[in-house]
């Protein structure tokens, strides 16, 4: 972990990394996409329109599993100070914003034709619908705490914020179990290595789970390079000035 | 109900997010990366 | 920045933040599991049969009722619009009667919510109906085949 404190050795790996990780998810996306739509057989009881699941599912995974990569960044930040941590936190809530936005909108396009309404306040659709209000917050608390300059990173308070709002994380992942709820309950699960899919519908969703994790990795990195290049941008500018 | 035009509407938003997000990520870090290498070669 | 932090950085002040955080963290964990249990019953988005039954919800009073269409229960009326069903979790089963466009998912062996309140006869008169699907997907040639929503088991033995 501290072989990559330093952004010279992290971007060492970083920089190699991010085609391979862009044009390596992207194949798999349009691979698993096509799959999805074109070879998996139509669902039993919904027809066609089953086929959201290929990148609702993909987008919900990285809905969550962005906050939980903030969560990370957060607990390097306070515990360790690691230069890198708040970078990386910035880095990784736009997107994980965007895909959950993703996630509700495909979720909400999904349920009209198989519940019959865009929207139902149900346990797992409300509180998908705060994990987004979540990443806003998130996403204000580490532009306000840039701006008042604080190294380069997001401040302490919006660290704090990262870890409290990873409450809703076990909340989303239980509401099916806990509550009645609209949402139909989990299909896979990795502790038993067992799914409700039929194999010959499971391997798309595998490829496109794969494929957007990758692409939302190099996504991060693209990011926290940017966010390097402008810090050292700005250091030299000031020193410049000052000079 | 035909399905066909939820399932198009939900891969093309997800088409549309994905790319334009690529986009932006690429063109900011190009941008900034070569500002960076330009200010430091005047040093 | 060094500099700055070096003081407060020692391995002793990390063993002790670190500690800090994960006691903080461990603590808001447990209260909110312990919230979202109290609220259990109130969170929920729908009654099954059962619970209606068991809670003596008044007549008139709106709610969601949430089962499966028990077999054989759908009875369309002659105006093609009203439908006759009954609603059942396997310890209770409740008449429902709807006037309006089912869902396609709408069907018998099938979950369904639907919204209204019971009538002064004990019919559940819905003025919404919402389909609900299970978590199982799989072509249409394996409809029909056993299988355990506990181990997530397909048994095709019986095919």
């Amino acid at each position: 972990m501290h072989v990559l404190a330093n952004p010279r050795r992290f971007l060492a790996i970083a920089v190699p990394a991010t085609p391979w990780c862009f044009w390596g998810g992207i194949a798999l996306i349009l691979a698993g996409c096509w799959a999805g739509l074109f070879v998996a057989p139509a669902d039993y009881l919904q027809g066609h329109s089953f086929r959201i699941l290929y990148i609702h599912v993909p987008a919900a995974w990285l809905g969550m599993g962005g906050w939980s990569g903030l969560t990370i960044a957060a607990i390097m930040q306070l515990v360790w100070r690691h230069p890198l941590a708040s970078v990386a936190g910035r880095a990784i809530a736009v997107p994980g914003a965007i895909f959950t936005a993703l996630c509700l909108a495909t979720g909400s396009i999904w349920g009209r034709p198989t519940w019959g309404t865009w929207w139902e306040w149900d346990g797992r659709l409300t509180s998908m619908l705060l994990l987004l209000f979540l990443y806003i917050g998130y996403i204000a608390l580490a532009r306000s705490s840039v701006e008042r300059g604080d190294a380069g990173g997001v401040s302490r308070v919006t660290a704090i914020y990262a870890l409290i709002g990873a409450l809703n994380l076990p909340v989303i992942h239980y509401s099916v179990v806990w509550w009645n709820s609209l949402h139909q309950a989990k299909s896979i699960s990795i502790v038993r290595m067992s799914s409700s899919i039929d194999p010959s519908m499971l391997w798309p969703l595998g490829l496109t789970v794969l494929g957007f994790t990758l692409w939302f990795t190099a996504i991060v990195l693209l990011r926290m390079r940017a966010m390097l290049a402008e810090n050292r941008i700005e250091a030299r500018l000031r020193r410049m000035s000052r000079g | 109900m035909n399905p066909w035009p939820f399932v198009i509407a939900a891969y093309g938003l997800t088409f549309v997010a994905t790319v334009a997000t690529s986009l932006w990520a690429w063109q900011r870090a190009r941008q900034a990366e070569r500002r960076a290498a330009d200010l430091l070669e005047r040093d | 920045m060094v500099a700055v932090t070096s003081n407060r950085s020692g391995p002793k002040r990390k063993h002790q933040r670190l500690v800090l955080v994960l006691l903080a963290l461990a603590a808001m964990i447990g209260g909110v599991l312990l919230a979202m249990s109290a609220l259990r019953s109130q969170a929920a988005y729908f009654y099954t049969p059962a619970e209606a039954l068991a809670a003596k919800v008044e007549p008139g009073r709106a709610i969601r009722l949430g089962g499966m269409v028990e077999a054989g229960s759908i009875k369309r009326h002659g105006d093609g619009t009203t439908v006759d069903f009954r609603l059942t979790d396997g310890e209770a089963t409740v008449p429902a009667t709807f006037t309006g466009i089912t869902p396609d998912l709408f069907a018998e062996n099938s979950g369904a919510v639907a919204e209204g309140a019971f009538g002064p006869d004990g019919v559940f008169r819905a003025t919404n109906i919402l389909a609900k699907h299970d978590e199982r997907y799989m072509p249409r040639e394996m409809e029909g085949i056993d299988y355990d929503p506990q181990t997530h088991q397909v048994d095709s033995s019986g095919q």
